[in-house]
């Protein structure tokens, strides 16, 4: 029995990305149901997968169009009081061959309709990966939807086999439930922060800097309790992306109505937060302090670090962060990474690089490998971040982060720093 | 419109029974997929998940894999696969991304036994039928392929099929040999608490116990091959609650609502069983009925004249208008919890 793979930063940062270990390339073999793998592939009560993300628009309904498999932990999102706006067509076997299915998709609207005591703002049209193979063209499918009842219809794309695409799933719907929204009067005091289904978490300092900076409203999805609320997001004089799969929906949006966007990136190191948001300010043209909250921010890592001392962590990927980038923060502020449980992507590699710096041992596994289901435990560690570190790490303290209250930029650290201070406390475990 | 589910979510479906079966045998089980009914298994269908290890994964499959059909690349991966993990055999379940392809998954299981060298079960699942359909292949095949000797029968050895969490809402075997220690000495529930080397030693049991229909058909096949007698019925794990003298309909899988109407007749109940699932006609009464659509239950609970109803809970959403008692009755297959209570 092989043991979990791993390889340290430093040979990972010498072998660069063009050569990663087979292990640490999903497509080279069979992938291991991690419960980070599980985060993506089947998403239920936590987290947003393509079936939740597509009801994010206020009086949306779904019709998935699919074999019974697909819809199956569907239950799983009834605690969450979707169970009255979900619906399924289910396919059977000469369905998925034949494709005759899609002919009965506007009829199946009409009856779902009749069985509701409102009109929906849209029937969210969800197809799989049936329908990826069948080429099924569902623009057309969704003007004869609207053609047959009047209301509109707009696809969910739940394409499993195009998740390493350059538009996957995550990524396509987040175009579509921005493509409702029309053309109106920009104006120049409100914008709208695309990213996340959810809203950030209340006190970011993100909306008190825009605020000193003039703009009086900031649209976000995850806080439109109303249809008319989520149409007045076309309103924004800009957006602001803090998750690059929203790039697609940003770019759309700038084209079809004339929104520009300023993308951000989601990061834990004091300094390059403070220079995002200098460069935010340069490019809206307004000159940001966020010096409180860098200071706060700083204070709450140097307390930590003083009350707990150099804590030894595991960093996961079920998380409000990129692995990589919130492991090289922590080791920059002088605590110690002992393992990542991370994908390697062109994109963080430049995390990886730097990290091979400071802390070359630390020990990158990839949760998708099946050697994982070998995994043992370093008694080195002494707490967990993220929702699948903590799966790994049952007997020592750890912290999900995985809320939906989105963080981002120094409140985003302070969370963090907070949990972790919480959860360590309660264990009665302090390192010094 | 029929296959248009209004009120629920769509209950257990063949791939996830398959690999049911599948879970505790000790081989390598790949599931045909791009991720996302691997995922549906292991974070909704199969509660072991997060209990028992199994060597459970997804073929990871793209769409360039399936448009040019790289068998030989999931064959690749497999073999990577033994390399890493003991196993005393293979098994890829199908899913509806080799159904649209038309994957030769028969093929495939030639290909794979010449390339890893182990013998390798290929299950003709698309994710379209319901979880026993997948199971039964899954028993079936198993017992066919593995259950070779004649052994000689161990007296007080019971074996049991259809022991799934699906079936039966539990993670262990503890109740259900709790509830038949007091005849048997020896109990073994195939695929639950027990592996591949009770299968190919399924000739020294001394009877067989079908508790689901799923399991009926290997049981034939075992009959067939030693001659060991099969008995179908369902063990009483749990306090019923106590109902006399009413109409009742009760939905399940169909042997333990058999169980459950032998109870209620005893208590002067007229009963009738439906199910979603599997009803094999030799076992069912006049008046039971295989359901397969939500408006034939409406139908049937709302003009039925039932006083009683006994059914997973996520059926209530649908029979709102029933005036009688519903009891909630759970199945794993249907609302995704455990325990049958």
């Amino acid at each position: 029995m092989t043991e979990a793979f791993f390889v340290t930063a430093a040979e990972l940062a010498y072998r660069g990305f063009d050569d990663l270990p087979r292990e640490l390339d999903s497509s080279k073999h069979m992938i291991y149901s991690s419960p980070a793998t599980l985060d993506f592939n089947s998403p239920g009560a936590k987290g947003f997968g393509v079936k939740r993300a597509g009801l994010v628009i206020p009086g949306s309904v779904m019709l998935l169009i699919a074999p019974g498999c697909c819809g199956r932990n569907t239950a799983l999102l009834s605690d969450l009081g979707y169970d009255e706006r979900f619906f399924y067509l289910m396919l059977d076997d000469t369905d998925i061959v034949t494709g005759r299915y899609v002919n009965k998709i506007p009829k199946a609207c009409e009856e779902l309709l009749a069985e509701l005591d409102y009109t929906p703002s849209v029937i969210m049209l969800c197809c799989t990966c049936v329908d990826a193979l069948l080429g099924t063209d569902m623009e057309r499918v969704c003007r004869a939807c609207y053609d047959k009842t009047g209301v509109k219809a707009a696809p969910a794309y739940m394409y499993a086999l195009t998740r390493e695409k350059r538009l996957p799933p995550m990524g396509l719907v987040r175009k579509s439930i921005y493509s409702l929204l029309e053309p109106q009067k920009r104006i120049s005091n409100e914008c709208s922060i695309l990213g996340f289904f959810s809203a950030l978490e209340d006190n970011n300092e993100i909306y008190a800097l825009l605020q000193s900076a003039g703009i009086r409203k900031i649209h976000e999805i995850g806080r439109c309790e109303t249809f008319e609320e989520y149409k007045e997001i076309s309103r924004a004089n800009f957006s602001i992306v803090l998750n690059s799969e929203a790039r697609a929906a940003a770019q759309d949006m700038q084209e079809r109505l004339g929104i520009p966007f300023i993308e951000l990136t989601r990061m834990y190191r004091l300094d390059k937060i403070h220079n995002q948001y200098r460069l935010l300010g340069e490019a809206i043209g307004a000159a940001f302090d966020d010096s409180v909250y860098f200071e706060s921010a700083k204070a709450v890592i140097e307390s930590f670090k003083e009350k707990h001392g150099e804590v030894v962590f595991a960093v996961g990927e079920s998380l409000n962060a990129d692995s990589f980038e919130l492991a090289l923060a922590l080791c920059e502020y002088g605590f110690k990474v002992r393992e990542i449980y991370g994908t390697v992507g062109e994109r963080n590699f430049v995390f990886v690089k730097k990290l091979a710096e400071i802390s070359p041992e630390t020990r990158v596994y990839s949760n998708l490998s099946p050697t994982m289901m070998n995994y043992q435990p370093d008694p080195c560690i002494q707490a967990a971040i993220g929702a699948d570190a903590c799966y790994y790490h049952k007997g020592i303290v750890g912290v999900e982060f995985n809320s939906e209250a989105q963080p981002f930029g120094y409140r985003g650290i302070e969370l963090l720093f907070s949990q972790l201070d919480k959860a360590l406390g309660e264990r009665g475990e302090a390192y010094v | 419109m029929k296959k248009l589910l209004k009120h629920i979510s769509p209950l257990a479906p063949d791939d996830s029974g398959a690999c049911s079966v599948l879970y505790e045998m000790g081989g390598i089980t790949v599931i045909c997929d791009a991720g996302g009914c691997a995922g549906n298994v292991c974070g909704f269908d199969e509660p072991r998940w997060f209990e028992k290890r199994s060597a459970l994964f997804s073929a990871g499959l793209r769409d360039m894999d399936a448009i040019l059909g790289r068998d030989d690349m999931l064959v690749k991966k497999l073999s990577l696969i033994t390399e890493q993990i003991d196993a005393p055999f293979t098994a890829i379940v199908g899913t509806p991304v080799p159904a649209v392809i038309a994957t030769d998954l028969k093929a495939l299981e030639r290909m794979s036994e010449k390339k890893t060298g182990l013998p390798c079960i290929a299950l003709k699942t698309d994710g379209t039928r319901l979880y026993d359909y997948g199971e039964e292949l899954a028993y079936y095949r198993l017992f066919d392929r593995f259950a070779e000797y004649k052994l000689p029968v161990k007296k007080g050895r019971l074996g049991v099929l259809g022991a799934t969490p699906l079936n039966i809402g539990e993670t262990d075997s503890k109740r259900l040999k709790a509830a038949l220690s007091d005849k048997w000495e020896d109990v073994v529930c195939f695929g639950m608490d027990s592996g591949l080397d009770d299968v190919k030693r399924v000739s020294q049991c001394e009877r067989l116990l079908v508790i689901a229909p799923s399991g009926l058909k290997a049981a034939r096949l075992i009959n067939e091959r030693f001659n060991t007698p099969y008995d179908v019925g369902f063990p009483m794990t749990d306090e019923l609650p106590g109902i006399y003298d009413k109409k009742i309909l009760i939905i399940h899988q169909q042997f333990y609502a058999n169980a459950l109407r032998e109870h209620y007749e005893s208590c002067g109940c007229d009963v009738t069983v439906g199910s979603f699932f599997m009803m094999i006609p030799e076992y069912m009464k006049a008046n039971d009925i295989h359901i397969t659509e939500e408006d034939e239950l409406i139908e049937l609970a709302l003009n039925g004249g039932f006083d009683v109803i006994l059914a997973d809970e996520r059926f209530r959403l649908m029979l709102k208008g029933f005036g009688g008692s519903f009891i909630d009755l759970r199945h794993f297959a249907v609302g995704g919890r455990l325990n049958l209570g």
